[in-house]
């Protein structure tokens, strides 16, 4: 359970997040969606502490994130982005076993991870532990991106538009693949997209936000339901209407 | 050439070992600083500010800096009983290591400002603490360009090297300074054939490991390791030996130019024959340098002129007194002020004298140099490096009313030839030298008696003469013992026929 406590980020020239408060419960996916600075990149950040808030907290299960340093309350939450980040020189398998090596498991222990992770985002551990990063697809490269986050263990996922430079296929694939993945392990996750497609296919909760402000919090069917603004039942309108104006492509063949 | 090549193995181990401990000392102090630099760029300005200032530096004049400023320290440590020795590897290697700076802290900047940052906010991201993030992720990938840094100033510093023989320490340079003071050209040609093969070779070799750590070859940056490791032990190894075995040789110093070599040569052996005690030769220290390493204790003794002493040491612009009288002056002086005893006139002057190509005196009709000052607004002078900014020459300027069309100063070895190719009318040449008969040139005499005499004086550190009074005694039988004759014979023989300094100095000795 994640809870944000009127949390707020000022820079010098601008609030980029705006008093902001939200839950998420254990096993729930919360998708945060907005333009851009909206502020849903640095919220997710506060959350890890990649970037400090100005005031207010994080808590996560009862606890205060600043109870313990950045980098030891980082290992206990996987993080994704879109530009994945792998580490160039180590191979695959040592970019999936960095996590469980700063936390000192031993080598036997890491190698088995390393496998068990690489099949359970559908890469063959044998093809694929010696890789170097340079020499994988987008799609394979997320993967691994994803497997490096989970490594741990961890209980928590952030996730910040880590399918967003994928194309549509591999995107789809990846999104069932995730969806699995939490499912399985009932992990808790706060995912950034600006799809909104995507929010509402893979959140169990939408949060809505507008210049660093919360707008609205609820399931896809209350937002679709009862928009609280103008603003927010307009983003709910665009994947709808391109889902009719394929059908309308796709109609007349579809009735044959 | 033979002679030459038997003495290479000395020198270039000595040149490995101030460049490889200089470029260590280098990268251990630069890379640090690159990472301080890289994590608070505030100070970015500041330090590579720094090490660019150093690098605008000629090597020369930072090598030659480090003497009095060793000096300095050492008097400093002198109370506490620890010995600074202002000549020698030390300075040299001080000086050397921060010539290596600036390419190594550059680098490093600029290899660990290029890693993506959408690595380091992954390093971040999976919990790596700063610390973590700089020995896992940053300094690995910025390993091939903090090389590259590595390997410029390699050959920066092994090119350098080579310029630390006027300040006492042994190196390649040491072919290279003599060799062009007494026109021995295949000494010159190895000096600096051994020096661009070193830095070449180091070159390749870092290379190689910088090739092997971005292609990620193990094979190729295990063997660069190897053998730079190989090199670096045999360094370690014969230094290591050498000071184990150092026994405390009497010092003897030289001056780059022939008649210096020639009696360092004689000092040298008329004190192993006559005490039994071992010395050592400092050759090629520039002038200053050799009297401060004197007065300091770093050099125990060697030849310099009075008249330079008057000049440049006691500041005397005045032609002063006769050459007796003058030369008691300078004794007190020494005496008085540096503690430093003179073991004895040696019987001739090596004046500073302006010479002209015979024929071009006849031409112009010049005899005396007042003749030559009315002439000299359409004539060019040469001079040595030193020569223009002594008290003489401004002394000449003044009593003469000299104003040459243009001046050059040149390597006292060039000057000779610059005269007899007609590319100067008039040289400062030194009146034992024997080219000045051999080429024919005429001594315009100094008919207002400007310049100082310069009798050729032994020096001996007050160590010496407290802790060796016999090897004084051996020094001061060479008192009146050479005549300008004999000099400018000894000075031809090494100069015209090629003979070594040591060969024409034994043969002095055997003769007296």
């Amino acid at each position: 359970m994640i809870e944000l406590r009127s949390l707020t980020r000022r820079y010098a020239d601008r609030v980029a997040v705006d008093d902001l408060s939200l839950s998420v419960a254990t096993g729930e996916l919360l998708v945060l969606v907005g333009g851009s600075g909206s502020g849903k990149t640095t919220t997710l950040r506060l959350v890890n502490r990649l970037i400090e808030p100005t005031s207010g907290s994080v808590w996560i299960d009862g606890f205060d994130t600043h109870a313990e340093p950045a980098p030891m309350l980082r290992r206990r939450i996987g993080y994704c982005f879109q530009q994945v980040g792998l580490f160039p020189h180590l191979s695959v398998g040592q970019n999936v076993a960095i996590t469980p090596t700063l936390l000192g498991w031993n080598a036997a222990e890491v190698a088995a991870r390393v496998d068990e992770l690489l099949a359970r985002v559908a890469l063959d551990p044998a093809a694929y532990r010696d890789r170097r990063p340079d020499a994988l697809s987008g799609g394979e490269a997320q993967r691994v991106g994803l497997a490096r986050a989970l490594a741990a263990r961890p209980r928590l996922m952030l996730l910040d538009e880590p399918f967003g430079a994928l194309d549509p296929l591999t995107r789809e694939n990846l999104q069932q693949a995730f969806t699995s993945i939490r499912r399985e392990l009932n992990l808790t996750g706060i995912f950034v997209t600006h799809d909104m497609a995507e929010a509402l296919l893979l959140g169990d909760r939408i949060a809505v936000l507008h210049a660093g402000r919360l707008v609205q919090v609820g399931t896809p069917s209350e937002l679709l339901r009862a928009p609280a603004d103008e603003r927010v039942a307009e983003l709910l309108r665009t994947p709808r209407r391109q889902a009719e104006a394929l059908d309308a492509l796709l109609g007349p063949s579809a009735q044959q | 050439m033979r002679e030459q090549l038997l003495l290479l193995p000395g020198y270039l181990t000595a040149h490995l070992q101030l460049s490889l401990a200089a470029l260590c000392a280098s990268a251990l102090l630069a890379i640090p600083l690159g990472i301080t630099v890289h994590r608070r760029p505030a100070l970015e300005p500041a330090l590579l500010g720094a090490a660019s200032a150093i690098q605008t530096i000629p090597g020369l004049a930072l090598l030659a800096v480090m003497v009095p400023l060793f000096a300095g320290v050492g008097a400093l440590l002198a109370g506490g009983g620890i010995s600074v020795r202002g000549i020698g590897a030390w300075p040299a290697l001080v000086a050397l290591t921060l010539y290596g700076l600036l390419p190594i802290v550059r680098n490093t900047v600029t290899g660990l400002a290029g890693v993506d940052p959408a690595v380091r906010e992954a390093a971040r991201g999976v919990g790596m603490t700063p610390t973590e993030e700089l020995w896992r992720v940053e300094l690995p990938l910025a390993l091939p360009v903090i090389i590259a840094g590595v390997r410029t100033a390699a050959v920066w510093i092994v090119g350098t090297a080579t310029l630390a023989t006027p300040i006492g320490a042994t190196s390649l340079g040491n072919y290279i300074f003599s060799g062009l003071a007494t026109r021995n050209n295949a000494a010159v040609l190895v000096g600096c054939l051994a020096a661009a093969a070193l830095a070449l070779g180091l070159d390749q070799l870092i290379r190689m490991l910088e090739a092997g750590i971005r292609a990620r070859r193990r094979a190729w940056w295990g063997a660069a390791v190897a053998l730079l490791g190989a090199l670096a032990l045999y360094a370690g190894a014969t230094a290591a030996i050498r000071a184990g075995r150092t026994a405390p040789a009497i010092a003897i110093g030289a001056k780059p130019f022939t008649e210096q070599y020639v009696l360092a040569e004689i000092l040298r052996q008329q004190i192993e024959a006559r005490t039994g005690i071992a010395t050592r030769g400092v050759p090629s220290l520039g002038s200053t340098v050799a009297f401060d390493a004197l007065s300091a204790g770093d050099l125990d003794a060697y030849v310099d002129y009075s008249g330079t002493i008057w000049a440049t040491i006691m500041h005397r612009g005045d032609p002063g007194e006769r050459r007796g009288a003058l030369l008691a002056e300078v004794e007190q002086f020494l005496a008085r002020e540096h503690g430093i005893a003179v073991a004895g006139a040696l019987g001739f002057e090596n004046s500073y004298a302006l010479a002209m190509r015979a024929d071009r005196a006849r031409e112009l009709g010049l005899s005396r140099i007042s003749d030559l000052a009315r002439r000299a607004p359409e004539l060019e002078i040469g001079g040595d490096y030193e020569f223009f900014a002594r008290a003489e020459w401004r002394a000449l300027v003044a009593a003469y009313g000299l104003a040459f069309r243009a001046q050059r100063a040149m390597d006292p070895s060039l000057l000779y030839t610059a005269v007899r190719e007609r590319q100067v009318d008039a040289i400062s040449a030194y009146s034992t030298d024997g080219r000045i008969a051999a080429l024919g040139l005429t001594v315009l005499d100094d008919d207002r008696r400007v310049i100082p005499p310069y009798d050729a004086i032994v020096l001996a550190s007050a160590r010496l003469a407290h802790e060796h009074p016999e090897v004084i005694a051996a020094l001061r039988e060479l008192a009146g013992a050479i005549d300008a004759a004999a000099m400018r014979r000894m000075n031809a023989a090494v100069d015209a026929d090629g003979r070594s300094p040591a060969d024409v100095a034994r043969e002095f000795l055997e003769r007296k």
